[in-house]
């Protein structure tokens, strides 16, 4: 029986980067320690099945994930964005990290389509992957489910 | 917030001053987004404003940054594919006939992360008429950090995004972990090494085609002539010599001669200039 | 000249089509590929290419290629997979399916054009397709 671990840390962290250069134009930096707690904050899920079975979870401060949003679209920085986008976004960046993660894991694995809420609990971030978006965090926390 | 058609001019203007490097109309997307995260680094939201500002300014420093920003580090595999296609259908095939020891000798000089030796490598492979031969690449730049780079072989996904077509993707790479390794038949081609072209070049041997693309821009006049002069002193006098599409060896080193190639053309020691660097 | 754009994220569409529109083509959306195979079947003026996302709801990018390439009258359509699936054996399945190019998510803009450029999908200025 062959085992399948899941993806680690460093290779959350090498798809965050990627996806921060390319869809954010920008350089995916430890979050700065003085980082708040997240105040108002979102939570994008994606599910990965197969060989191995468990889910990416990514949290942010909405306004951050605004921000996020109006950079990838083009749009002035401080530019309300409406929460469709927004949701739209965040979930579109945790499936191309999702993606990356997936694709350099053994064995054959699915993607599911991405799930975006307000978050109701936060995962310690220690547990965490924390990258920071203009000094605010963004946490991506792997979870392995039974499959 | 796509860049305007003012901002698009100043930059391009200023590029073309600065490198011979022409940003035609329709790379606007190209200006914003390799100028965005300097308008980001600099606090601004958009490359309009930054490019407002540096207007206003005129700060040498960041001037500089954003010719650099739109000239190096463009290291797409099979960049600019004109000089590829010219090394396939037309200057391996000729070569091919005049090479009874089936044997070819390649330099790639200034070959940054090694995109250029690689793709180099994989149109060899897909040259019949050279099908079996053996083929040594000699690839050069200045800069050992990115000779490791080169080495290693392995390039993200946003690299390989850039310029391989997908078939050529899945033929010539294996995947490693988040990245792509090119397959060690190809890897086993290529050598690396440190040099610096503004020195002698010391003991390379001889070669049967030379890659020197969007290197000799960044030299003043005389560097560029005396470049050119020992390039000449380290190929085959049937040689091929391929430069960028910004580049000439017309009024720097006139020993050599344009001639068409595929849709470019490439560079060739005239025939009376021959006798002396054998 | 014409792209359509299949992509249940429209934050993803509307970077495609941003590049897209910028490099000279006239754009067209679907979110999933049935509504791509509605959108292709009303228009007069086929598009030249199709960008296409592989996980969507409703019919997933690779059964959109399929369809497309069984349909005679839509085999001029250049089919590019734009998406994040990037293991070696699902982008020689899409290629098997009758996909053209693959782009694989994350990607730069210069990335998506210069694939364009190689499947010689360059849109003559003035808008003559």
């Amino acid at each position: 029986m062959t085992i399948t671990t899941g993806p680690d840390t460093d290779l959350v962290q090498a798809a965050l980067e990627q996806v921060w250069e390319s869809m954010l134009y920008a350089v995916a930096e430890p979050v700065p320690s003085t980082a708040g707690a997240l105040a108002n904050g979102l939570e994008a899920t994606i599910t990965v099945s197969g060989a191995w079975n468990g889910e990416l979870r990514l949290f942010c401060d909405a306004g951050a994930a605004s921000q996020m949003a109006a950079t990838m679209l083009g749009a002035p920085a401080d530019e309300e964005m409406p929460e469709l986008d927004v949701h739209d976004a965040v979930g579109e960046i945790l499936n191309v990290v999702g993606g990356s993660v997936k694709g350099a894991l053994e064995g054959e694995s699915r993607l599911g389509l991405p799930q975006v809420r307000p978050a109701t609990s936060l995962p310690d971030p220690a547990d965490c992957v924390a990258v920071s978006w203009r000094g605010a965090p963004v946490y991506v926390q792997i979870v392995s489910l039974p499959a | 917030m796509s860049i305007g058609a003012d901002a698009f001019g100043f930059v391009r203007d200023h590029v073309r001053a600065e490198s011979a490097i022409v940003l035609e109309t329709g790379k606007e997307y190209l200006v914003e987004s390799r100028l965005l995260p300097l308008a980001r680094q600099t606090g601004h939201d958009s490359v309009d404003t930054f490019v407002a500002e540096l207007r206003r300014t005129r700060n040498p420093a960041l001037m500089r940054q954003v010719v650099e920003a739109l000239t190096t580090n463009e290291t797409s595999f099979f960049r600019d594919s004109d000089p590829f296609v010219a090394l396939r259908q037309d200057v391996l095939p000729t070569l091919a006939k005049e090479r009874p020891g089936r044997s070819l000798r390649v330099w790639a000089a200034a070959c940054s992360s090694g995109q250029e030796p690689y793709s180099i490598a994989m149109t060899t492979r897909d040259t019949p008429e050279v099908a079996g031969w053996k083929i040594d690449i000699v690839a050069t730049d200045l800069s050992e950090e990115v000779l490791a780079k080169a080495r290693k072989g392995e390039y993200s996904q946003l690299e390989v995004n850039r310029g391989l077509p997908v078939t050529t993707l899945v033929k010539h790479f294996q995947r490693s972990g988040i990245n792509w390794r090119i397959n060690p038949d190809l890897a086993a081609m290529v050598q690396f090494r440190q040099l610096n072209l503004m020195r002698p070049f010391g003991p390379v041997g001889r070669f049967d085609v030379v890659f020197l693309r969007n290197v000799l821009i960044y030299f003043d006049l005389a560097t560029k002539r005396d470049i050119l002069r020992r390039v000449r002193q380290v190929m085959a006098p049937d040689g091929y010599l391929f430069l960028g599409a910004a580049e000439m060896t017309m009024g720097v080193d006139d020993a050599w001669e344009r001639v068409p190639a595929g849709r470019s053309s490439v560079y060739r020691i005239r025939e009376d200039q021959r006798s002396c660097v054998r | 000249m014409r792209a359509l754009i299949v992509d249940d994220s429209r934050a993803m569409r509307r970077i495609v089509g941003r590049i897209l529109t910028e490099r000279g083509f006239e754009t067209a959306e679907a979110a999933d590929g049935q509504e791509a195979i509605a959108v292709l079947e009303s228009m007069d003026d086929l598009p030249a290419v199709a960008c296409i996302d592989w996980n969507m709801p409703v019919m997933d990018g690779l059964e959109l290629v399929t369809a497309i390439r069984a349909r005679p009258e839509w085999r001029d359509i250049t089919l590019m997979m734009v998406t994040t699936e990037s293991e070696q054996d699902r982008i020689v399945r899409a290629l098997a399916a009758g996909a053209h190019e693959y782009l694989i998510k994350p990607f730069t803009p210069d990335a998506l054009v210069e694939k364009l450029d190689l499947l010689g999908l360059v849109p003559t200025p003035g808008g003559v397709a």
